[in-house]
């Protein structure tokens, strides 16, 4: 009721019960008289006496969010009569298990091309450590016994398989987050406790249990493939040992090995040949 | 009171209301006697006018999961005075924002492969073609409705009268 000759005008809600709006009216700064709308809301919903009721309840440092909580809540329930919070929330959890999904979706894509990407470098980097073996094992054909001291960089190899272990990181990087739960544990547990005051230290606890496993799937296939490897550089580092002991070479039972040594001594024995060669022309002429 | 003439035994708002449960007792269907504190809290709430005036007001094929979302609301509201189920909503909301921005920022890095790879690459179930990257469902912040206000519990203390969209804040 507007007060006649006065600058203050009552609040919506003693307007709408049409009373005098005292000054210590206790829904005065909660429902401003230019906004009729959310009153009548929070009036249907709730009614005055039940607004009133909750507000005594609570302590009045907290009643402006208790206010703003009821008139959201009456809001809702005016735009979806029928479900109202409710379908909200389903509606919000749905958007969680869909954009879960989705980003579970990228990721494995993101390891997929990660995992291409590191087996392309391997194989390049085995084939430059064969042709720089070949190189350095025609060079020491040729240096004498001090030079063999030269450090080759087969090193380099061993440090290619690790390559495969930083996508983990980075996998486990993205699932800190602390969502992704291929069982919706964290989106019920969520609900259940929306509640208690540390949603997000118990929701990162579980989403992280969920993620150390998938982390531990991801990083055995990593494992596997430096498990393969490892021998091959094994022999190739015995390999730098062998060169100026036949029969260490001869122990060797790597075939590759066999394989890469013998080509080497097949072009000895060319330039031997080719030097005999020119020896019997010459010795002819 | 339940009448001898009736063999089903009053609803449990006519109980708790102590009142004679007709036959078209608007509570009846959704408010079984073997559930009382269900009446109970929501009349504690809303008050049982108030939710006969919302029941008769939607079809009668909806009033049930109203029923629901209003003993849902009420016990929330129980347990959480201030917040209510909003607190809920608010939690939830700002999860998705943040899953959303975590998401865009994985499509980014995808992207930086995909813009490398020119060879056969994977085709995924339900993704469509690598080439373009599927943001997918991408969501809509609204989430297919407006939240009235922006949330009270971010740092704006203004977020008074109704707002557009819910755009990452309620």
């Amino acid at each position: 009721m507007t007060l006649k000759g006065g600058t203050s005008q009552a609040c919506a809600a003693c307007k709408y019960q049409r009373r005098k709006c005292k000054v210590e009216c206790e829904l005065k700064p909660f429902f401003p008289p230019d906004n009729p709308e959310m009153f009548r809301n929070a009036h249907k919903l709730f009614g005055v006496s039940n607004i009133r009721k909750l507000l005594r309840e609570v302590d009045p440092a907290q009643w402006v969010d208790a206010m703003r909580s009821i008139t959201c809540q009456a809001d809702i329930r005016d735009k979806f009569p029928v479900h109202g919070c409710c379908g909200v929330i389903n509606q919000l959890q749905l958007q969680l298990r869909l954009a879960e999904e989705e980003l579970y979706a990228v990721l494995a894509q993101i390891a997929f091309f990660r995992q291409q990407s590191n087996q392309q470098n391997e194989i390049e980097s085995v084939h430059d450590s064969a042709s720089q073996l070949q190189a350095l094992s025609l060079f020491h054909q040729e240096a004498t016994p001090s030079q063999h001291q030269h450090q080759p960089p087969v090193n380099a190899l061993p440090m290619a398989s690790h390559q495969a272990y930083p996508n983990c990181n980075n996998v486990v990087a993205y699932n800190n987050s602390g969502y992704l739960d291929k069982d919706n544990v964290v989106n019920s547990f969520w609900v259940q406790n929306s509640y208690n005051g540390d949603n997000n230290n118990n929701n990162n606890q579980m989403a992280m249990q969920s993620v150390s496993s998938s982390h531990l799937n991801i990083q055995q296939e990593p494992a596997q493939e430096y498990d393969e490897m490892h021998p091959f550089f094994d022999t190739i580092d015995d390999r730098q040992s062998y060169i100026d002991s036949k029969d260490a070479y001869d122990s060797s039972s790597d075939s590759s090995l066999k394989d890469t040594t013998q080509s080497v001594d097949h072009i000895a024995d060319n330039e031997l040949k080719s030097a005999a060669a020119s020896f019997s022309l010459t010795s002819v002429n | 009171m339940a009448s001898s003439s009736y063999s089903n035994s009053p609803c449990a708002a006519c109980k708790f209301l102590r009142r004679k449960c007709l036959p078209g007792c608007i509570f009846s269907p959704y408010f079984p006697p073997e559930e009382p504190q269900k009446f109970a809290n929501v009349h504690k709430i809303f008050g049982a006018s108030n939710v006969s005036k919302l029941l008769n007001e939607i079809l009668p094929h909806q009033r049930e999961d109203a029923v629901n979302s209003l003993a849902y609301e009420a016990e929330a509201r129980l347990k959480d005075p201030v917040y209510g189920c909003v607190g809920a909503i608010s939690v939830l909301q700002r999860q998705v924002i943040r899953l959303q921005k975590e998401l865009d920022a994985t499509n980014a890095n995808l992207m930086r492969f995909t813009g490398n790879e020119v060879t056969s690459l994977p085709v995924f179930p339900g993704e469509g073609d690598i080439a373009n990257p599927v943001y997918g469902r991408r969501m809509d912040h609204n989430y297919g409705f407006s939240l009235p206000y922006a949330s009270p519990w971010n740092n704006n203390p203004s977020g008074d009268g109704p707002e557009e969209g819910g755009d990452g804040s309620m």
